[in-house]
């Protein structure tokens, strides 16, 4: 096992030393062990990282360094081995699935590399879906507030259209939308722009800045370090392991 | 007010799935419509046939007396045990067809009093209520069937070879007789004044009796009957010569079809029970593959809030909506189809339907099964799908597990040398044990149903031809009694062709219970010891030798009635007033023309006193084969001509054909009826399989893909698919195959037995073994092309977005 105290001074940054604000995410000791035919393989190693209101970070490494099973145990999509994982106050490594889904349903935005949006809704019903499933809204505003969080991202004419009759970048749109459906403090994205070309990319990021500015939290995964440079703080993960931070350029 | 998206998700997916959404529907509405169609024509079928039947006062027993009187029938009516009686003469006689078309059988009814029946009441349809002087008033299914109406002049021949002309005045409904378009004898209802007109006595011949107790007990009735013989009529001086329930091995009061009917009705639940299993089964199958079609949606719900319980109720009501829809095509479809087959059993069981109306307890039944079965078949594969984690479903879609396990796959895994999609194929069969496991049942369950119903069909006409073993001949003629058996076969010898020709004589007798008491009727004939127009199938000791004196050969049939008589043992028969005890010689099969005792014919003169006589004689053109149907046709006429020419007869003659031809129309109805059950099976197992090979395709678009771009073309790749079809096809054969025999036992037990009230004689359908295996085949390929037509039609692009 890794020696966790070592890795959290590692990659702590300059705001976290002081007494300043609870961090809003603080992942504690994550390690994630998976067991192949080959023998046990660290996917993360002691992960110690703490997230502050209105944050935009981003976590870059390489191909297979651990990013995306970084942003699943966050998520809580993948439970990581060992560790605790406090989002908002909540201890999310402790929820059953169904605790979890709920939880994660009204406090975390989480939008997909490949969008993962529901083929037979159209775009105002994929997004209303996620306030459904949440009780979050009255049904009578659901469309209303789709059609809003639509015309945020920049696509409100195309609410009515299934996903397969829009663009990759508009469809990252609607998924970022869904994501901002419940209205959640925190956006965690796995590889947002990594099926886009630049320039979408760059727009997609647009938005994401718009977002913190908003004031809410982001956690960006990605492996294109010029596009990371746009977040406030840039985390750099390798083989399993936080290796430092950065700030915008 | 509006719909939750969740909601609209499941309409979006049902309309998304269009094939398979109507494939579940149809399966639900193909096991309500069987439940309403059956049950609904059984509810009709109780008010309009068997109610009717009772409320026009159905006999208990008939007994066929010597000529006698009304005065007799008030006597025995006097009796405390009897309810009420009634007189009936009945004559035979033919129907002379103006248009030339062959003479038809006739039997003239004549009641005292035509508008005071008091048992079997039949009905006036139209015209004169009651006939008078030279009219006659037809069955309604005879009018039809001989296309004669009211006012149409027929022409009657009696025995004597008389002819009578009598008008037509009026149709009757008559629910009481086998109709003239099954056992192809008209009727016809004339006065008694008509009948001294045509040269007849003035007598009655049958009495119907209705118990004043026990209506429904068959021993009760015939002893009431007993007593009214040995108290009544016999002291008054008449004879009894036979005391019968009337029907087909009916009880006391029933329709005389009324026990076919029900055992045909049996097998048909039986078979909609199927139906229903077999759709669950589908629906199982079919929600199994929207869960698996679906699995990275439900990780996407799960990662946006959806918990477990609302994913649940989601594809509950995914399964709720598409019930909804099978239920509302099954219910008119189940009355529909119980209209079509109350209508049709009208017509063939000459009954009249009085409304077509669901029955509301068949309608609940048809609800449940409807709306309840495909909720409980399906909520397994719900829960146990909806149990998957948001990673696996999101991240690990389009992969199959493929854990080599041993047995199956460990010796899969030893065989070479195999063409590769031809080995992947094999591999892939049985990598879904648990949905392999399933399509198998489905699939094996209508094969071994398939086969059953050619087995039943096998068994029916092995049945019937082990039947025709005992009217072997051309030809037979019932000659005027007295005649001597040499006249009789020296005048059958003349007809040009003949080769064979035996006076056979017969009797009717009483087998004596142990006690002394009178047991049930038997036949008893003499006949020649080396017969040639009987085959006997021995089933247990010898047929009948030269030199028996006291040794008789007793049927199958004989046994039913007297379990314990056995080859070696004793019986005796009370024939023309005497005990005669006799020895078992041997026991031939069943003739399912009640028990019969065969004895030569010097056994038989010394137990009638009857030396040398003849009442029927039996002939055939060929001693070593039966004649085709027209020479029998031919035979028959000629040989009737002869002997009523000679003044030896004034009987209809019969032929094999004839005996057969009325009792195999049954059988081939209900035949047609298994079949299309069959094929119904057959569809819903190749719809399953469908389903099953579709799911695999999409479980393994990523291999597919991987196949693809290691530069597998369409071809190849639809042959994967096609050969797996194919292979689960050809292992539900072989399972079919094993599950066929007592399958196949059962059902043609239950038919046989339906119709017969007799145990089968099973014979296995090798032909209808062979005929599946080509079916399944053939389902095996054609379930498997729009699943391997999906899978050609993937691309590498598409399966690098499951990564």
């Amino acid at each position: 096992m890794f020696f966790c105290e070592v890795s959290r001074i590692i990659v702590t940054s300059d705001e976290t030393t002081g007494s300043g604000p609870a961090p809003l995410l603080d992942l504690r000791c994550i390690v994630k062990v998976y067991q192949t035919p080959a023998g046990d393989l660290f996917a993360l190693k002691d992960i110690d990282l703490q997230v502050y209101p209105g944050e935009f970070v981003a976590v870059v490494g390489k191909s297979g360094a651990g990013k995306s099973t970084l942003i699943n145990v966050i998520t809580g999509i993948d439970r990581p081995t060992s560790g605790e994982i406090i989002i908002g106050g909540t201890p999310i490594h402790s929820l059953k699935e169904d605790q979890l889904a709920r939880w994660r349903g009204k406090n975390l935005g989480v939008v997909f590399q490949f969008f993962q949006l529901l083929p037979n809704l159209n775009l105002i019903e994929n997004i209303t879906i996620a306030m459904d499933v949440c009780n979050t809204y009255p049904v009578r505003e659901h469309e209303k507030r789709a059609l809003a969080l639509l015309d945020q991202v920049g696509i409100a004419e195309h609410g009515y259209k299934v996903p397969a009759k829009i663009s990759g970048g508009q469809q990252q749109r609607v998924a970022i939308a869904r994501a901002l459906a419940n209205d959640p403090p925190v956006i965690v994205a796995d590889e947002p722009t990594g099926n886009l070309d630049e320039r979408t990319a760059g727009e997609i990021f647009d938005l994401f800045e718009n977002l913190v500015e908003q004031g809410r939290t982001l956690l960006v995964v990605t492996h294109d370090r010029e596009i990371a440079a746009r977040a406030t703080r840039q985390v750099e993960i390798a083989d399993g392991k936080l290796q430092g931070i950065g700030v915008r350029g | 007010m509006k719909l939750r998206t969740r909601w609209r998700k499941i309409i979006k997916d049902i309309w998304g799935n269009k094939t398979r959404s109507l494939l579940v529907i149809l399966s639900i509405a193909v096991g309500v419509a069987a439940i309403g169609m059956i049950n609904n024509t059984m509810t009709m079928l109780r008010r309009d046939l068997f109610g009717a039947h009772s409320r026009g006062n159905p006999a208990s027993v008939s007994l066929y007396i010597s000529p006698f009187d009304t005065d007799l029938a008030g006597a025995v009516e006097a009796m405390r045990e009897v309810e009420t009686v009634q007189a009936h003469r009945t004559l035979s006689a033919r129907l002379i067809r103006a248009d030339g078309a062959p003479a038809e059988n006739i039997t003239l009814d004549i009641v005292p009093g035509f508008d005071k029946v008091a048992i079997n009441r039949f009905s006036i349809e139209r015209g004169a209520e009651i006939p008078g002087i030279r009219k006659i008033l037809l069955e309604r299914c005879s009018a039809d069937g001989l296309g004669i109406d009211i006012g149409d002049t027929i022409i009657i021949e009696t025995e004597g070879k008389q002819r009578y002309s009598l008008t037509v005045s009026g149709i009757v409904h008559d629910l009481y007789l086998i109709p003239y378009n099954i056992l192809g004898d008209a009727t016809g209802y004339v006065s008694m004044d008509t009948l001294r007109w045509m040269g007849e006595q003035a007598y009655y011949s049958r009495l119907d009796v209705i118990v004043a107790e026990n209506e429904g007990d068959r021993e009760h009735a015939l002893a009431v009957a007993a007593q009214a013989r040995d108290r009544v009529i016999e002291t008054s001086g008449y004879q009894v010569y036979r005391i019968a329930i009337p029907g087909i091995n009916s009880d006391p009061g029933e329709h005389w079809g009324q026990s076919q009917i029900n055992g045909f009705v049996l097998v048909l639940q039986v078979m909609s029970v199927l139906a229903i299993f077999l759709s669950g089964g589908l629906v199982v199958n079919s929600i199994s593959a929207i869960l698996s079609q679906q699995i990275r949606q439900i990780g996407i719900l799960r990662s946006i809030g959806a918990v477990r319980s609302q994913l649940v109720g989601m594809y509950v009501a995914n399964v709720l909506v598409l019930s909804v829809a099978g239920l509302a095509m099954g219910l008119p479809l189940g009355m529909l189809g119980a209209w079509w087959l109350t209508n049709f059993a009208a017509g063939y069981l000459n009954f009249d339907v009085t409304a077509i109306t669901p029955d509301p307890t068949v309608t609940i039944l048809q609800v449940a099964v409807g709306l309840v079965m495909p909720i409980v078949v399906a909520f397994f594969p719900i829960v146990s799908g909806t149990r998957i984690s948001v990673y696996d479903a999101i991240y690990q879609q389009g992969l199959a597990g493929d854990r080599q396990e041993g047995g199956i796959d460990g010796l899969l895994a030893k065989i070479r040398n195999l063409h590769p999609p031809v080995m992947l194929s094999l591999r892939n069969t049985f990598r879904k044990k648990a949905r392999l496991a399933f399509t198998l049942i489905t699939l094996t369950l209508a094969g071994a149903m398939f086969m059953s119903v050619f087995s039943t069909r096998a068994s029916l006409t092995g049945q019937i031809n082990q039947i025709a073993r005992y009217v072997a001949f051309d030809a037979s003629l019932s000659v005027t009694p007295g005649l001597t058996r040499a006249s009789v076969e020296r005048t059958a010898m003349r007809i040009p062709g003949v080769t064979v020709a035996e006076g056979w004589v017969s009797s009717g007798g009483i087998l004596m219970r142990a006690d002394g008491s009178e047991g049930d009727e038997i036949q008893v004939y003499g006949i020649p010891y080396n017969s040639v127009t009987i085959d006997p199938l021995l089933i247990d000791g010898r047929w009948l030798q030269a030199d028996d004196t006291n040794g008789v050969v007793i049927n199958d049939d004989f046994l039913e009635h007297a379990p314990e008589t056995a080859v070696g043992s004793s019986i005796t028969v009370k024939i023309a007033d005497q005990n005669r005890t006799y020895e078992i010689v041997g026991i031939v099969s069943k003739h399912l023309s009640g028990s019969r005792v065969y004895m030569t014919y010097d056994t038989f003169s010394k137990a009638t006193g009857r030396s040398n006589q003849a009442d029927m004689v039996r002939v055939r053109l060929d001693a070593d084969k039966i004649g085709s149907s027209a020479e029998q046709k031919r035979l028959a006429a000629e040989i009737e001509d002869r002997f009523q020419d000679a003044g030896m007869s004034q009987s209809s003659s019969q032929t094999q054909d004839e005996i057969f031809g009325s009792f195999t129309g049954p059988f081939d109805i209900i035949l047609m009826v298994l079949v299309i059950m069959a094929g119904l099976l057959a569809v819903v197992g190749g719809l399953s399989l469908a389903g099953t090979m579709g799911m695999n395709v999409m479980e393994r678009t990523r291999e597919i893909g991987v196949l693809r771009a290691v530069g597998a073309n369409n071809q190849a790749v639809r042959q994967v698919v096609v050969i797996e079809g194919v292979v689960v096809g050809l292992i539900s054969w072989l399972l079919a195959v094993a599950v066929s025999g007592p399958a196949g036992v059962a059902l043609a037990g239950a038919v046989v037995y339906a119709v017969f009230k007799a145990p089968v004689n099973f014979q296995y359908s090798f032909e209808g073994l062979a005929i599946w295996l080509v079916v399944i085949v053939l389902i095996g390929v054609f379930s498997s092309l729009a699943p391997a037509r999906s899978a050609a039609r993937l691309t590498v692009r598409e399966v690098l977005d499951y990564e």
